[in-house]
């Protein structure tokens, strides 16, 4: 009986703050906007007892999915989002690959030393680290300025507020989480296999090919989903980074909440980015619980 | 073989730890199992345990009896752990009642079992308790005195000569000092019953045999009940007083080592323990006690004892140790069970040597031979024509 | 896969590094920049730190924000040693899969969707917004790292020492707190660590969740980054990120004076013995 204690406590309060909310989500995406408190109609009302219980459902309909259907605003958010995480996700790869494979071959007694210092910037505050960027690619920026200086350019380059600018950011910012999960799946990779590969006639470049990168690809499907996933509804890099045309839908959410003051469509957005997540998130759970699973 | 061997060989070198005087278990009186007046301490009742769709034990019943090494061998996963853990408590069984002194514990859980204690084959020592605290633990949590509890330590640390590692954490011991401490943990609380898991199965060989020894003697000092899983054979002769041979988590086999090796009972159990060489044949004639086996695929027939419940015309088969087949280069006279065959391999292994011989059923027979002296036989050679003979009792007649 | 460590690998470690590096540590050279213009260098100052320690609403955020990341942290570490257990010792039960789903979902759920359903249960239940709904909002998204930290150490843990208290006579609870909790508490004090800092840092789900009277730090900074980049930002970031590596650097150092400390013990007693 102890037992359910101990599953109890974890489960209810998931239950209560994960689980619950997005059904609250889902009944307000479904409700219309009002100038009230709080702001949206209808809400439900039990003393009224079944009549207006019945009546709370008639009210509740699709209008804020057809709106958002209909409107191109925010179809080209989703899009845009997806396209932008995607690529960004891509750049993440080919970045932290390299570092990720030279830290597996490194000496084993730097190896501690090298998780450290990848884990470290992610202690430190997201968002100072994008905020660092803005400083390096605005019009009078470090990067212009070295650039400039070094003869490499004699204009200025408008990095800021562009979507390059989100591509650096997400790439910057998540690279911690794609390093992470390939270094592991490297690491675990014997050199015998490698030694194996050569001896039986496949020169190191073919070997890499044939040996490291399949048994890397764990890795790989990890640091991908752990990056693409919370970049499709990042909002912090697109707003400090990104332009006015840079069309995110974490940023359409957040200023529909917070500017619009319009919470049932703000609702139906997360509901639909939720659903557009669906697949990848419980992939990463299936990924996870396996893991989990494996240990035992 | 086994077991002699190794004690001799043991006995013979100087170690620190004496060999107890102990007789083996054939000769010895102590055979409580065969004694009707006596109540076996520990009481397996038809106990079967499943995990989803498998069987990990099939209706097991079982008697172990107090003072006993009892030793529960086979090939992984044949179930002895599974049977160890339900007695610690670890596993529920499925059906049927585990009885410790005549109590039923099957529902008590693992700290309820006060009589049981239990040896793991990872020693599962606490990481972060010196020596003298994980030895100390089990008393601690049955709120004994603290004075009490010194004394308890210090005497279960000079039975395994731990006093100096006492302040020692687990991590700066070596594996054998690590088994040793595991041991005294369990011994430490004066179980009734002890249980071993695989409990030297970490070691190397040499300080094997040396633990193996040491647990000897411990069960002999203390009196108490040990049930060990094992799935080295050696071992189990060793130490063991009975054997049960497990298969498929049914319980193939329960006899002395001397018995379980001489009359094993069925073929599993002649294969598992020790080497066998196996003649598969009809029993075509009984005149006595002596049987007469046709061999048909080696177009010859043997001769054997041991006639009860056998029936003209019976699929037997006749189980054979390669130490008490001869090997010789010309046809012996007088002999009743001699084959021809040819030489196809030869291991020369010091003291002795293995021959494999192809005989006419195409099957290789092992003979074993002591290289007692130079004798002529002594160069036989990998394609040399020979002739294997046994004695009409030397083999086994097995009807499963 | 060690040995082989060529110029290409050392070459990927340097800029891999960096890029990881090289901003932050711009940053926190030019919170010490003397010139209000950002990107000239006017000399060395402290002036803008000094300025920090005048900004009472400053003060008063980086206030409200510690708090809430000490309750919360606690709060987190709790649920989600409790959680990882769950997952790792408890076997199959009914809602299993349900329940794994709810811990590690929320690790990648985009903020912004976390922050709003939250926003909207505290509506729906009627809670004042403020310090409270922060801190249950951060425990309830931190429980979730905490949980995998914990449980990749239960991983590696020997379930047979466990069993092995059991056999000397402790029951679950007793031997949760004497042998089970000991050996993890280096993993459940690195989750406590990460829920700390995952509060701390935490502008997205703060924002949604925050009423008045309980504005955070990052909420705060967030404010004033959208006017620009400012020197004063830039001397808050570097006393914060100042704070987090002396944090981890103390906690590694920690670990390998123990781990010292134990070799010297061995050496001490291997002497002793001989």
């Amino acid at each position: 009986m102890r037992r359910w204690y101990v599953i109890g406590a974890p489960y209810i309060w998931l239950l209560l703050f994960f689980l619950v909310p997005f059904f609250i989500v889902f009944k307000i995406s479904l409700s219309d906007i009002a100038t009230a408190i709080p702001p949206y109609t209808p809400t439900l009302d039990l003393s009224g007892g079944w009549e207006a219980i019945k009546t709370f459902f008639s009210e509740l309909d699709f209008e804020n999915y057809s709106f958002i259907v209909n409107d191109p605003l925010y179809v080209d958010a989703y899009w845009s989002s997806v396209r932008i995480a995607a690529i960004a996700t891509l750049i993440t790869l080919l970045v932290a690959y390299p570092i990720a494979y030279g830290m597996a071959r490194a000496p084993k007694d730097w190896q501690p030393t090298l998780m450290m210092l990848v884990i470290l910037p992610f202690w430190t505050s997201f968002l100072i680290r994008v905020y660092a960027w803005m400083g390096i690619l605005k019009k009078e920026g470090l990067l212009n300025l070295f650039l400039m200086n070094m003869g490499l350019i004699s204009e200025p380059l408008t990095i800021l507020n562009t979507n390059t600018a989100v591509y650096i950011g997400i790439v910057y910012s998540y690279l911690p989480f794609m390093i992470l999960p390939l270094y592991s799946s490297l690491e675990k990779i014997k050199p015998s296999l490698l030694e194996a590969a050569e001896d039986l006639g496949s020169p190191p470049w073919k070997a890499f090919w044939q040996v490291t990168f399949p048994l890397s690809l764990p890795g790989i499907f990890a640091g991908c989903l752990l990056v693409f996933i919370p970049a499709v509804g990042e909002f912090v890099i697109p707003d400090l980074l990104g332009g006015s045309d840079t069309l995110m839908i974490g940023k359409t959410l957040w200023s529909e909440f917070f500017n619009n003051r319009d919470w049932p469509v703000s609702s139906a957005v997360a509901v639909v980015l939720l659903i557009v997540l669906i697949l990848p998130i419980v992939l990463f759970q299936r990924m996870q619980q396996n893991q989990a699973e494996a240990g035992r | 073989m086994a077991g002699n061997a190794s004690v001799a060989e043991a006995a013979a070198k100087p170690a620190a730890y004496t060999p107890a005087s102990r007789t083996p278990a054939p000769q010895s009186n102590f055979a409580p199992w065969k004694d009707p007046a006596k109540n076996p301490i520990v009481r397996f009742e038809n106990v079967t345990k499943r995990f989803g769709d498998f069987v990990a034990i099939k209706d097991c019943t079982l008697d172990i009896y107090e003072r006993e090494f009892f030793a529960l061998l086979g090939p992984s996963g044949c179930g002895k752990s599974t049977l160890l853990r339900m007695l610690a408590g670890f596993e529920k069984p499925t059906e049927g009642r585990i009885f410790v002194n005549g109590k039923d514990i099957t529902d008590l859980a693992p700290y309820e079992r006060t009589d049981v204690n239990m040896m793991f084959q990872s020693y599962a020592l606490f990481p972060h308790m010196t020596v003298e605290r994980n030895i100390g633990f089990g008393l601690r949590q049955d709120g004994m005195e603290k004075s009490a509890i010194e004394a308890r330590v210090a005497e279960a640390m000079a039975l395994l000569e731990l006093g100096k590692f006492a302040q020692r954490k687990p991590h700066q011991l070596s594996g054998g000092q690590q088994q040793r401490v595991a041991l005294a943990r369990a011994i430490a609380k004066k179980p009734r019953i002890m249980l071993l898991d695989e409990p030297l199965g970490a070691l190397d060989k040499r300080l094997r045999q040396q633990a193996q020894f040491e647990l000897m003697r411990i069960q002999e000092t203390t009196g108490t009940t040990f049930v060990i899983v094992t799935h080295d054979q050696e071992e189990a002769m060793t130490v063991a007083s009975r054997i049960a041979v497990m298969n498929h988590g049914e319980l193939a086999h329960i006899a002395t080592p001397g018995e379980i090796y001489e009359f094993p009972g069925s073929r599993y159990v002649a294969n598992f323990i020790g080497d066998v060489n196996i003649f598969e044949g009809k029993v075509s004639a009984i005149d006595g006690n002596d049987v007469t086996i046709d061999w048909p695929s080696g177009n010859d027939s043997f001769t054997a004892q041991g006639s009860a419940g056998l029936t003209i015309g019976q699929q037997v088969w006749l189980a054979m140790r390669p130490e008490k087949v001869r090997i010789f280069q010309t046809k012996p006279t007088e002999a009743c069970n001699a084959i021809p065959g040819k030489v196809v391999d030869v291991g020369y292994l010091g003291s002795i040597s293995h021959y494999h011989v192809k005989v006419a059923s195409g099957q290789q027979v092992t003979a074993l031979r002591a290289n007692a002296a130079q004798t002529v036989e002594h160069n036989i050679k990998w394609d040399d024509d020979v002739w294997l003979e046994w004695p009409y009792d030397a083999g086994m007649i097995l009807t499963k | 896969m060690n040995s082989r460590f060529s110029w290409f690998n050392v070459t990927s470690i340097v800029l891999g590094f960096a890029f990881l590096y090289i901003p932050i540590l711009l940053l926190v050279i030019y919170s010490f920049n003397d010139s209000k213009l950002v990107t000239v260098w006017g000399g060395w100052s402290t002036k803008w730190y000094s300025g920090l320690l005048q900004n009472d609403a400053l003060l008063d955020a980086a206030w409200v924000t510690l708090r809430v990341a000490l309750v919360s942290a606690t709060v987190a570490t709790i649920l989600g040693t409790l959680a990882a257990i769950v997952l790792v010792r408890m076997g199959r039960f009914r809602g299993r899969t349900l329940f794994s789903g709810l811990v590690f979902a929320p690790l990648v759920m985009p903020e912004v969707i976390t922050g709003l359903s939250l926003l909207l249960l505290f509506v729906a239940l009627g809670f004042d917004r403020g310090y409270w709904t922060v801190t249950i909002a951060h425990a309830t998204f931190a429980m979730c790292f905490a949980a995998v930290v914990v449980q990749s150490r239960l991983h590696d843990f020997d379930k047979s020492v466990e069993e092995a208290a059991m056999d000397l006579g402790a029951p679950p609870v007793r031997t949760f707190f004497e042998v089970t909790l000991p050996i993890i508490a280096p993993a459940v004090i690195s989750a406590w660590l990460l829920a700390f800092t995952l509060s701390l840092d935490d502008l997205v789900i703060a924002s949604f969740t925050t009423g008045p009277g309980a504005t955070t730090l990052p909420i705060k900074i967030y404010s004033q980054v959208r006017l620009g980049v400012t020197p004063e930002i830039n001397a808050i970031s570097t006393v914060m990120i100042g704070f987090v590596t002396i944090g981890v650097l103390v906690a590694s150092y920690m670990t390998k004076r123990q781990s010292a400390m134990r070799e010297r013990e061995t050496r001490a007693v291997d002497q002793g013995a001989a």
